[in-house]
């Protein structure tokens, strides 16, 4: 995503997973596609329903207050192109249930010790490691509601 | 499906060997051909079972067996690849295209984590989305919080899986583990331990099928194949898939529950017909959610289940007489296979200290990436 202002370029860490504009990270939102036959909504934007196979899809930007569904704590680096901090350190996974309709898999920021299901949660989006053109990564996560 | 019958198993033991996948795989393929009494010229058609392993895999494996021109064909479904191969010699048989075939299931895999290019997507893997037990953990932890099952119900399933691989000389660890080492092992995945999962290996299974009628001219004890099912996880139904977002509101069932009713309608048995299990334990949680599934119990009953000792070896419904795949380790290709030889064994009263006393029926499942589940029901 090119950025006219001269600044870092930026792009999504997968196509269509976040809201558009980059430029006001704060303002950006995780987006998903809502099927018109079937009502399921997936996270990103997708061209077909995986659920009925529908093809007419409209995509919508998500909530950004959730709760933990389930959790765990990564314990070990993961395997492959990993991009998070170095040197690792444990981390929260979750699914993140929103009023939308759908649980999204997430990184959980926060103490580890302290997840527990069900609690309230909001989205951070952030840049997340550099790409292979030097363009900035946005990535998301949710972290603990204050 | 009382059409298709097995004439015998081979195995090459699972675990970590310096010779080629082509040596593993042949050794169980002899091995089973020894077993049925039949030679390898006899040999319709043969499929190959395998998730890691090269192009034309099977072939190059069988040819050490001696010149063939028969079709070999390698078959992936993740870890339901076995049952696959299986009911793809099924399917021929009875289509009347033959009626003597071999399956094989061989892996030789990379040690530790699995590659996770072969599962996961670039941006998943970048963002820590792409451990294996992560996914599994998270079930564990949803399970606890709707049931109240705990860590040491967790730690017990492997407790039992552990002590029976002591008596199988196939099995990677046969080491029998105390409860305060298993629940005390590193976590991998709260609240998965080291000792709670499975590690993908080396081996070879293999078994030789046949129509009915063949069978009859050939002689011998066959075992029944009383149903062999592979289906894949429904929408939203699995997230091991492994699934980005899942759905609040659809309300599939798991592939096992659906691959499990399947097998037992096709079969005409219920689960309390069923003397012996082998089932899927990539982790010790995911064979209490398979007690469910498969309905040894009801929804949330599984702690229960263990706590009365029901799964062991001398209870009414056994699990995992094998050792499971926590202490085999998961060659995958091959596991689904090794589980067949295993009934195998146990309807044919051959199992030794790990022996089912009197197994008549047997239940052999797997279930991995994609929600690939497949389940064989044998009967003697
Ligand atoms: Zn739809």
């Amino acid at each position: 995503m090119a950025n006219d202002t001269g600044g870092p370029r930026r792009a999504a860490i997968r196509d269509g997973l976040l809201t558009e504009p980059l430029d006001d990270l704060s303002k950006v939102r995780l987006q998903g596609s809502r099927c018109r036959q079937c009502g399921e909504v997936t996270l990103g934007r997708n061209s077909l329903c995986p659920n009925c196979g529908g093809s007419e899809l409209e995509v919508v930007p998500l909530s950004d207050r959730g709760e933990l569904w389930t959790y765990t704590v990564v314990r070990h680096k993961p395997p492959g192109d990993y991009r998070g901090p170095e040197p690792f350190r444990p981390f929260g996974l979750g699914l993140v249930e929103l009023p939308d309709g759908l649980r999204v898999m997430s990184p959980i920021e926060g103490d580890v010790d302290s997840l527990t299901v069900g609690m309230p949660l909001t989205l951070k989006v952030a840049v997340h490691h550099t790409g292979p053109s030097g363009e900035d990564v946005v990535a998301f996560a949710f972290a603990p509601a204050r | 499906m009382s059409d298709v019958v097995i004439l015998g198993a081979g195995i090459h033991p699972f675990g970590r060997f310096d010779t080629s996948y082509e040596e593993i795989g042949a050794t169980a393929a002899a091995a089973a051909l020894a077993d049925a009494g039949v030679a390898w010229k006899d040999i319709q058609a043969a499929y190959l079972a395998r998730m890691y392993l090269p192009a034309t895999s099977g072939a190059r494996i069988l040819r050490r067996l001696g010149s063939t021109d028969i079709p070999i064909v390698d078959v992936e479904a993740a870890c339901a690849s076995g049952g696959v191969a299986l009911r793809q010699a099924i399917l021929a048989i009875r289509s009347g295209e033959a009626d003597l075939v071999m399956v094989l299931g061989t892996e030789k895999m990379p040690r530790g984590f699995m590659d996770p290019r072969m599962i996961y997507a670039p941006w998943q893997i970048e963002m820590g989305m792409s451990l294996n037990p992560s996914y599994w953990s998270m079930r564990a932890r949803r399970h606890m919080h709707e049931f109240g099952t705990t860590d040491l119900h967790i730690a017990k399933v492997a407790y039992k899986n552990h002590r029976n691989s002591v008596h199988n000389p196939n099995a990677m660890y046969r080491k029998e583990f105390s409860l305060e080492e298993i629940a005390n092992s590193p976590l991998v995945c709260d609240p998965i331990r080291r000792l709670e999962i499975c590690a993908p290996n080396d081996g070879a299974a293999a078994v030789i099928v046949a129509s009915k009628e063949r069978a009859a001219k050939l002689g011998g004890n066959p075992i029944t194949i009383a149903a062999c099912c592979h289906s894949i996880a429904r929408f939203s139904a699995d997230f091991r898939c492994p699934a980005d977002s899942m759905s609040a509101t659809a309300n599939n069932p798991g592939p096992t529950e659906v691959t499990g009713h399947m097998a037992y309608e096709r079969a005409g048995l219920g689960p309390d017909d069923i003397d012996c299990f082998e089932v899927q334990d990539t982790d010790a949680f995911c064979e209490v959610e398979i007690y469910e599934e498969l309905g040894l119990c009801g929804l949330g009953e599984a702690g229960r289940l263990i706590d009365e000792g029901t799964t062991e070896i001398g209870g009414a419904k056994p699990v995992n007489m094998s050792g499971g795949l926590i202490s085999k380790g998961e060659p995958v290709g091959a596991s689904h296979l090794g589980q067949v030889v295993e009934i195998v064994s146990q309807l044919r009263g051959q199992s030794g200290k790990r022996q089912v006393e009197g197994a008549k029926v047997g239940l052999a499942h797997v279930l991995g990436a994609g929600g690939n589940c497949a389940v064989t029901i044998l009967k003697r």
